[in-house]
């Protein structure tokens, strides 16, 4: 199948950091790409260079047969590509409809239009009674199920989640687990930046491993779990000892 | 439409006025709030709701003067035909500052905002053919007003003033209510309150800016134009100086910021305040003036619309 998401030979330097080194990966529409690596294995500055917030030091990006590098962010999510925050990004004065709303819009320059998409969306995440809450007043969990609504709400084709299990307790992480494989059903391609392995093996088709900005590993979770540089660069020196 | 009849009424009202009140003073007083109100819902539209907060302001506000001043002066262009090109004028260079200075965020934009100002205020100062430098201009009598060949009115009373500003006043609200619910008031919140999100979400950041400034620096230059000619006379500092702008911005904070009625009821507050001030004090008026505002602004950071606003939801909660 011709993949969605290309990434080519792509590196990233800051000044003499090797944040990213040659990587290399496709994406298949439809199916759900585990990343994972030990902190600082350069994830997000991966996830930085295929949106466009940082245009990659060396290699390709290609996102349905086309070069994207150096397009700024916002093109990136109007061709199709949108992501989630590590650390979450509410618009905090705004309420949580209206966070959703920003999303909407852009497919429509109707803001009725765009509160219809909105509240779908918000539906579908489970935050439909929440919605005339201040984004800055909500508990951690729902901050990250509004990212997850509001990035849906841009209509995207693919979308790139960091992390959105981080910082949440075990019946939170089950329902981000159940969204995805929800998102995964209709038939969005996703790529899912994680650190928790169970998490990962359950809802990827696929996994990538990064360790020190380059790629360790790539298969089947089953193939990662397995792989002993995998289990090296997990409990050996990084020492995180998740998996 | 619904959300427009609280707002019909006072417009509707005020429009009474000249008819019962006849003081020269009292409609004087109007006037100056009118324009404050206009000076601060067009900044609102750039600081408030897409939250770039400019302090040169008044490069807008003495294009539109200088610009509609210059063109009757020299031209022989009434003012209601000469203040457009003055506001083309203005939002011209308006986007060709933002297009340069919308890379800077936070204090930094501030910071090229306030030399744009004083850039302009000095080209002001020493262009001399063109400005009269510091000897300003004083603006001469005004051709009567005719439609149809009816003299609608001579400008020699305080009248015409008081409902050109009132107009002026209206539309800078209607503006910012436009705005305020459309995709662009969406957006330019959206770009306030996370840059990074906003990018990632589609918005193309300096187009919504430049978008916001336009729209911005229009109105201010309008009412700029406006203005220079109910006082009758400008000179560069009295245009360009900074304390225009920190009066608009002022006009905001103190209301609210990012509010449609937080500008109106803020120029309520800064317009009486400082007359009544004026009236008591004499010169030691701005102290006190000064000594004020920080108080208020210490006491409610968000202004009374969000004072207001936060009061109301703990009751809310409370229940």
């Amino acid at each position: 199948m011709k993949p969605l998401l290309e990434v080519r030979n792509v590196s990233r330097y800051f000044g003499g950091v090797k944040a990213n080194q040659d990587v290399s990966f496709s994406v298949e529409p439809g199916i759900v790409l585990g990343l994972i690596g030990p902190n600082g294995a350069g994830k997000t500055t991966l996830f930085n260079c295929i949106t466009g917030f940082y245009p990659p030091s060396r290699g390709e990006i290609i996102f349905d047969g086309q070069r994207i590098n150096g397009y700024p962010p916002d093109k990136v999510c109007k061709l199709g590509m949108a992501r989630t925050w590590q650390k979450v990004r509410p618009l905090a004065k705004l309420t949580v409809l209206e966070n959703a709303v920003v999303g909407a819009l852009c497919r429509t320059a109707s803001v009725a239009e765009a509160k219809g998409i909105a509240l779908e969306q918000l539906r579908m995440v489970g935050l439909e009674r929440r919605v005339d809450v201040l984004a800055g007043g909500l508990p951690i969990g729902e901050r990250k199920k509004l990212e997850l609504a509001r990035v849906l709400a841009t209509k995207p084709r693919m979308i790139l989640l960091d992390e959105v299990m981080g910082g949440l307790n075990a019946r939170e992480s089950e329902e981000i687990i159940q969204l995805i494989l929800d998102v995964r059903k209709r038939g969005l391609t996703q790529v899912v930046i994680e650190h928790d392995m169970k998490a990962i093996v359950r809802t990827s088709d696929r996994i990538v491993v990064l360790n020190s900005g380059e790629k360790l590993a790539e298969g089947t979770p089953q193939q990662v779990v397995n792989d002993p540089r995998v289990l090296a660069a997990y409990l050996g020196d990084s020492g995180v000892g998740k998996a | 439409m619904r959300a427009l009849l609280p707002w019909a009424i006072p417009a509707l009202a005020l429009a009474l006025v000249p008819l019962l009140i006849q003081s020269p003073y009292a409609l004087h007083i109007f006037i100056l709030l009118f324009i404050a109100v206009a000076l601060g819902e067009s900044w609102n539209v750039l600081g408030g709701f897409a939250g770039q907060y400019s302090v040169g302001h008044a490069a807008w506000y003495g294009l539109g003067a200088y610009g509609a001043f210059i063109l009757l002066q020299r031209k022989g262009i009434p003012p209601w035909f000469g203040v457009w090109a003055a506001v083309a004028i203005a939002v011209i260079i308006a986007l060709a500052v933002g297009w340069i200075t919308f890379r800077l965020r936070g204090p930094y934009f501030v910071l090229a905002s306030i030399a744009v100002a004083e850039i302009i205020r000095l080209a002001a100062l020493n262009w001399k053919i063109l400005t009269n430098g510091a000897e300003g201009i004083l603006g001469s009598d005004l051709p009567p007003l005719q439609i149809a060949g009816t003299v609608i009115t001579d400008w020699n009373s305080k009248m015409p003033y008081y409902y050109l500003g009132l107009m002026m006043a209206v539309f800078c609200v209607a503006v910012n209510f436009a705005v305020k619910r459309s995709k662009l008031g969406y957006y330019l919140q959206a770009i306030r309150e996370d840059q990074d999100a906003a990018h990632s979400l589609g918005i193309a950041l300096t187009f919504y800016k430049n978008t916001a400034l336009g729209i911005s620096a229009a109105c201010t230059a309008l009412t700029g134009g406006f203005a220079a000619f109910y006082v009758g006379f400008i000179e560069p500092q009295g245009v360009f100086g900074i304390d225009v702008s920190i009066q608009m911005v002022l006009t905001c904070i103190i209301g609210g910021i990012g509010t449609v009625t937080g500008p109106l009821l803020g120029a309520v507050v800064l317009v009486l305040l400082s007359e009544w001030l004026r009236a008591s004090l004499a010169q030691a008026h701005l102290l006190v003036y000064g000594v004020l505002v920080i108080v208020v602004i210490l006491a409610m950071p968000d202004g009374f619309v969000g004072f207001v606003a936060h009061r109301l939801r703990r009751k809310a909660a409370v229940k």
